[in-house]
């Protein structure tokens, strides 16, 4: 329940009858179940609802504004002396969505289009989870806290080799039915971005980082992978670019085969280096009559 | 592993209204209204897909949740699908490791 009715619309105390109409239609298109698949939606959609159901009616909104929130509790008729209205019949002229006493949402769906409303299922909603690279490839049980209705955590269980984009459905997690069933709550998985590791749907890339003389002579070098370490072997006369695979080293896939691994060569030179190996550069500059720039 | 052959599951307007709870009647208005979407086979009856009942569950809350009617619902309808596409396209070109 919201601790301020006209916080929750947004509206100055002082606000005309329009003005709370004009808020109240806004914000209601903005955060409806079906526009909005945020959970959080649901829960400010309930208490604008709620709100404006107090607000819209001049006399529940008078009773609010003597009250507070517990003016449900005060009865009407000393309401009515406290205000000192002398109106015939408390609960006639302007209410606008039938009895505000014991106001429940599921009246508010239930008063309005009650004949042939049938049973209404809840909407599906849909939220993001962020999950490293590891995370993705190991998969596992993680706790998930989820927005709305005062943050509900949930212990999902992740399946190895999850993509990006993939939805995980919790069923019945979703938003509240009435008479129907609720409706199922979606975590679509986003996998943040890694500083070493690029995602190509289940195939990692990953830079491989070599020494000319590795590259030149071929070498098995370790490189770590979001399952652990593993060697690879870099055969003789590897250039930069040059994309080594690493079959199945990939994404897991549950219900097929693993992604690959591509880790491309890239050649780094000592940014300073000893006289020793100046000298052997240059005695390899003066040997070799290799230029990269012409194409044999 | 068992597949099974590939005719689409239809629900009949009977099923669809004991599902859903509405009456019969007002299905077969919504959609004269287009706003469900329905085969009719020779003899006049009517056949839904099986996510109708998903499009009934968005009615229902449209109408009750912000008051539209059957028209403008079916405007929202459309341009909810439209959106949904859209984004699962940008989402499918602008993946996070192009």
């Amino acid at each position: 329940m919201a601790a301020d009715f006209y916080a929750a619309l947004g509206v100055s105390r002082d606000a005309s009858t329009e003005e709370i109409q004009q808020a109240y239609r806004k914000l209601a298109r903005r955060y409806h179940p079906d526009v909005n698949a945020d959970p959080a939606a649901e829960d400010r959609f309930k208490e604008i609802n709620e709100a404006y159901q107090v607000l819209a009616d001049p006399e529940t909104r008078a009773r609010y504004d003597r009250f507070g929130p517990d003016f449900r509790q005060i009865p009407e008729e000393m309401a009515g002396q406290w205000a000192g209205a002398g109106r015939a019949g408390a609960g006639s002229g302007t209410v606008h969505f039938g009895d505000d006493a014991g106001f429940d949402f599921d009246d508010l769906f239930g008063g309005l289009f009650g004949a042939g409303a049938g049973r209404m299922p809840g909407a599906d909603q849909e939220a993001e989870l962020v999950l490293g690279v590891e995370d993705a490839y190991r998969g596992g049980k993680r706790r998930v806290t989820v927005s709305g209705r005062g943050g509900r955590d949930y212990d999902v269980t992740i399946p190895p080799g999850v993509t990006d984009g993939q939805r995980i459905r919790l069923p019945g997690q979703g938003g509240q039915g009435r008479g129907g069933p609720a409706g199922d709550l979606y975590l679509r998985v986003r996998i943040a971005p890694h500083p070493r590791y690029r995602l190509d749907g289940r195939d990692i890339h990953v830079v491989l980082p070599l020494a000319p003389w590795e590259a030149a002579l071929g070498a098995g070098v370790p490189i770590t992978t979001p399952g652990g370490e593993v060697k690879v072997r870099v055969p003789p006369g590897t250039s930069s670019g040059r994309r080594l695979r690493l079959r199945g080293e990939g994404l897991p896939n549950p219900r097929g085969t693993p992604g690959d691994l591509y880790a491309e060569a890239r050649i780094s030179v000592p940014a300073k280096t000893s006289r020793r190996e100046r000298e052997l550069f240059e005695e390899l500059a003066a040997a070799s009559n290799f230029d990269p720039r012409r194409t044999s | 592993m068992t597949h099974s052959l590939a005719v689409p599951p239809r629900l009949r307007l009977e099923v669809v209204a004991r599902r859903s709870g509405l009456h019969p009647d007002l299905l077969r208005q919504l959609v004269a209204l287009s706003v469900l979407e329905a085969d009719r086979d020779v003899s006049g009856q009517l056949w839904f897909a099986p996510d109708v009942l998903v499009t009934i569950g968005r009615v229902q809350r449209l109408r009750a949740g912000l008051g539209l009617n059957y028209a403008g619902i079916a405007v929202v309808l459309d341009l909810l699908n439209r959106i949904h596409e859209l984004e699962t396209e940008v989402r499918r070109r602008s993946g996070p490791w192009t």
